[in-house]
Parts: C-alpha cells; sequence; structure tokens
C-alpha cells in the first residue's frame, strides 16, 4: 500500500483521475477507514490522505445560508457559533457525536461518503436540504444529499470525484435532533431523527421530519407531516402514517419492530411538547 | 501488521515529545504502533483498537485521537504528546497529580488516555462542571473506578489553576 499526501487540490483531482479507481480509497478522518483496513475488509493499493487540503476546511457564512469545507471536523462543528445558532440540529448532532477523540478527526464528508444510515449528522444534513459540491479535475457540480447517498454504504460519486464542500441553505423555524443510542455516550443511533417547524399565532404552519437508522437511507416522514399540517391529531393515526415512510430491519442494535414502536413513541411525544422538546 | 508484503515506505519526521524524529517506517504503520513499538513509548495502550475505548489517546497538533485510528504516516511534520513527554522537570503535572491524590487510579490501563483527554479538555474549558467533565471524557472507558473519583479528580484540577 502506499499512501498520498497531496497539499494542493489540484494534485489530488489529479491523483484520484489518474490513478485506478477499484485500486484507490480517499483518506479523511480515518475513524471508519482504519477498523476496516485491519479488519480486511478495505485494502487499497493506493490511499490518498486528503487531511492537508486546505481549501476543504472550515465554516463560512454565505449569502444564502453557509458553506462547509467537506474536511470539517465533527468537533470544529460542534465549537461553531454559526452551526449553534443557525443550524441547531446539525449542532445537537455533532454534540452527542462518539467523543473528543473521534471528533477530532472524523469529518463531515466522511460521514456522508460512508452513507451509514445511521450517520448521525445525516438527518439533519436532510432536514435543512444540504447540497454537495463534488470536484474532479474536469468538473465541478452541485447535487442535493438525498441524490448523492443512494443506499448503506453507497453513493453516486462518481470516478475522481471528491466531496468538497457541503452547501446549506437558510433555514427559517426552530429545529432540533433527537438520539436513541443503547447508552448515552459512544453509542451508534437505533433511531434518531430530525424536526423543524414554523409557527404562526400558535398555528403550525411548516413541519418537516427526517428519521435515520430506519430505512437504508435516511427518509423523510411526510406522510406523517402533511397530516399534521392538515390537523390530524390521532396519534395512533401519526404512528401509522410514520410507518409508511420507514422500512426498519433487525441488527445488533435492536430489532425492526423495536424501532417502529420506539420511534413513533418518541415522534409523538415530540410533536406534543413542540415548544419544551424542541425550544426556540 | 496486516499486508506488510505489499507496503512501501515513508521516511517520517515528527516531534515527540519535545523531540524531533526522523524514521523510515512501513507505510502501513499505525500511529499507536510507531510509538509503543518503534519508540518503545508504551504509555498509550491498545485495548479495543477500533476507537471506541481511549486507551491509546494521544495529543496529536494539541488535540486528543485514538493512535489506533491514525497511520503513524499521516503524522508527518506533525507534534504529538504522549503521557511520557506530561511531566516536568519538577515532576508529575497537575492533571497526573490530581488522579494520585483522589485515588482517581485502580488498575491504570485507561489512566493515560484519560490524562491526555483531561489536559486538552482543561484547555478549552478551565471550569467545568461535573456534566461537562463526564461528557469530555466520553472517549475513555474505565472498567474499575466507575468514574466518580476521576470526575473529582479533573474538577479538583481546574479548582487549583
Amino acid at each position: 500500500m502506499k499512501i498520498y499526501q497531496p497539499y494542493g487540490l489540484g494534485d489530488c483531482l489529479d491523483l484520484l483521475s489518474e490513478l485506478p479507481q477499484a485500486e484507490t480509497v480517499i483518506l479523511a478522518g480515518g475513524t471508519d477507514l482504519m477498523p476496516r483496513y485491519e479488519q480486511g475488509k478495505v485494502l487499497p493499493e493506493h490511499l490518498i490522505n486528503i487531511k492537508h487540503l486546505a481549501d476543504l476546511q472550515g465554516i463560512t457564512e454565505t449569502e444564502n445560508g453557509a458553506e462547509i469545507g467537506g474536511l470539517t471536523t465533527i468537533e470544529t462543528l460542534r465549537r461553531s457559533g454559526l452551526i449553534h445558532r443557525d443550524y441547531p440540529a446539525l449542532w445537537q448532532s455533532t454534540e452527542q457525536f462518539a467523543g473528543v477523540q473521534i471528533r477530532n478527526r472524523a469529518t463531515l464528508a466522511g460521514n456522508i461518503a460512508n452513507a451509514s444510515p445511521a450517520g448521525d449528522t445525516l438527518s439533519p444534513l436532510y432536514l435543512y436540504h444540504a447540497k454537495l459540491k463534488l470536484m474532479s479535475r474536469h468538473a465541478t457540480r452541485t447535487i442535493r444529499l438525498e441524490d448523492f447517498i443512494a443506499g448503506p454504504g453507497e453513493t453516486t460519486q462518481e470516478r475522481g470525484e471528491l466531496i468538497h464542500s457541503i452547501i446549506l441553505p437558510r433555514v427559517t423555524g426552530s429545529s432540533c435532533f433527537y438520539k436513541l443510542g443503547l447508552r448515552e455516550a459512544m453509542a451508534i443511533s437505533v433511531v434518531n431523527y430530525a424536526l423543524r417547524y414554523s409557527q404562526s399565532a400558535g398555528e403550525l404552519t411548516d413541519l418537516e421530519i427526517t428519521a435515520g437508522a430506519v430505512a437504508p437511507t435516511i427518509v423523510f416522514l411526510d406522510a406523517l407531516t402533511t397530516a399534521v399540517l392538515s390537523g390530524e391529531t390521532n396519534s395512533t393515526v401519526w404512528r401509522a402514517l410514520i410507518g409508511q415512510d420507514i422500512a426498519p430491519i433487525d441488527d445488533i442494535r435492536a430489532s425492526a419492530d423495536y424501532r417502529r414502536k420506539v420511534l413513533g413513541r418518541l415522534i409523538t411525544h415530540h410533536l406534543q411538547n413542540l415548544g419544551v422538546v424542541c425550544h426556540e | 501488521m496486516l499486508h506488510a508484503e505489499k507496503t512501501e515506505w515513508f521516511e517520517l519526521e515528527v516531534t515527540v515529545n519535545g523531540q524531533k524524529i526522523k524514521q523510515a517506517i512501513p507505510m502501513h504503520l499505525r500511529l499507536l504502533d510507531f510509538l509503543r513499538e518503534t519508540l518503545r513509548l508504551t504509555g498509550a495502550k491498545e485495548v479495543c483498537g477500533e476507537g471506541e475505548c481511549g486507551a491509546c489517546t494521544i495529543l496529536l497538533n494539541g488535540k486528543a485521537v485514538n493512535s489506533c485510528l491514525i497511520f503513524a504516516a499521516e503524522s508527518h511534520g506533525g507534534t504529538i504528546l504522549t503521557i511520557e513527554g506530561l511531566q516536568t522537570a519538577s515532576g508529575l503535572n497537575d492533571v497526573q497529580q490530581s488522579f494520585i491524590d483522589d485515588h482517581a487510579v485502580q488498575c491504570g490501563y485507561c489512566i493515560p488516555g484519560m490524562i491526555l483527554s483531561v489536559e486538552e479538555f482543561l484547555k478549552h474549558s478551565p471550569h467545568p462542571d461535573r456534566e461537562k467533565i463526564r461528557h469530555a471524557l466520553a472517549g475513555n472507558i474505565c472498567r474499575c473506578t466507575g468514574y466518580q473519583k476521576v470526575v473529582d479528580a479533573v474538577e479538583n484540577t481546574a479548582k487549583k489553576r
């Protein structure tokens, strides 16, 4: 195995386009890649360590929202006043993300590229309608996050492409993130969800909910939110509607049945106590 | 030590505990193995080997990281602090001394990692409450102490600083 450590974006994109794709892996934070490498599940001939690319670092406030460099670490997001103020659901997901040793290395683009259904930043990023700026030697394109993630560990990333940055539009209303793990710290989500709403004169005017670890990708609970916005208040109906948009599985952390039940109960409780649980 | 037959070599330059080191290493060598096997700095421990337990925590460029999840080559040009480099000319540093004074150490295996996490944490949060301390140590697992005395030690270090 050979490790390449480019300092310039151009050099990195050249490497990505020239090295044989099947034997080349991008190394960002490495927190997911290293265990898989040690177990022999990923054995690249060529490893491109992109950590030195200054162009992919940092959080910028833009006219329409924010742009986050792909290499921005989870800990940097957690310490960002901008993220805390404007994207509280994303901020809350970083607060509950592993321990500091992982957060100091793990990157936002890495969490996206891994495309785990339980990736903690993904429910908030879907909720905020994040887009990705993807760069290759020949082209730059911007796509919606939900068009990038295709399934567990699968993306529509093309040969030679690198996630340059994550673009977040300006958000209205209140939002928050909830994660249920098997313990409070260092836990992978059994279920998680992110929720955003607006109210006017005590009436709900806007509501969106995304849920993680209950389907092959993050899902929008559109059946539920449409009904709630139309005045449906029966929580039994709510739970049935949540069921329409999710497809949980049994795994080492929980059964499909438990996931369905617990997500229904948590979201019902949340919607009945919006102002308290998801405060301004 | 997997896949050694495919390995290429890398000329690593890194500062460890204040000392500049230049050493040819295999590209696949983990930072933890470089510290323990090559440099014989055995303070950082391997327990889980997958970033769950924090026993291999060191400071890389001032930040607490799991040295089991990093290739040594990634530390090229960087600065590393291990538990061996923490004590000053006058003896143990204050976090180390507090862990002893507050009986926060039992078997001791997790302690080098704990102390380095605390080192970084107190730089960002000089006056933390107990809940913040617990949150900061979420990545360091201890199976002896029950954490109570560890939290006492961190709280007392902060008070004395």
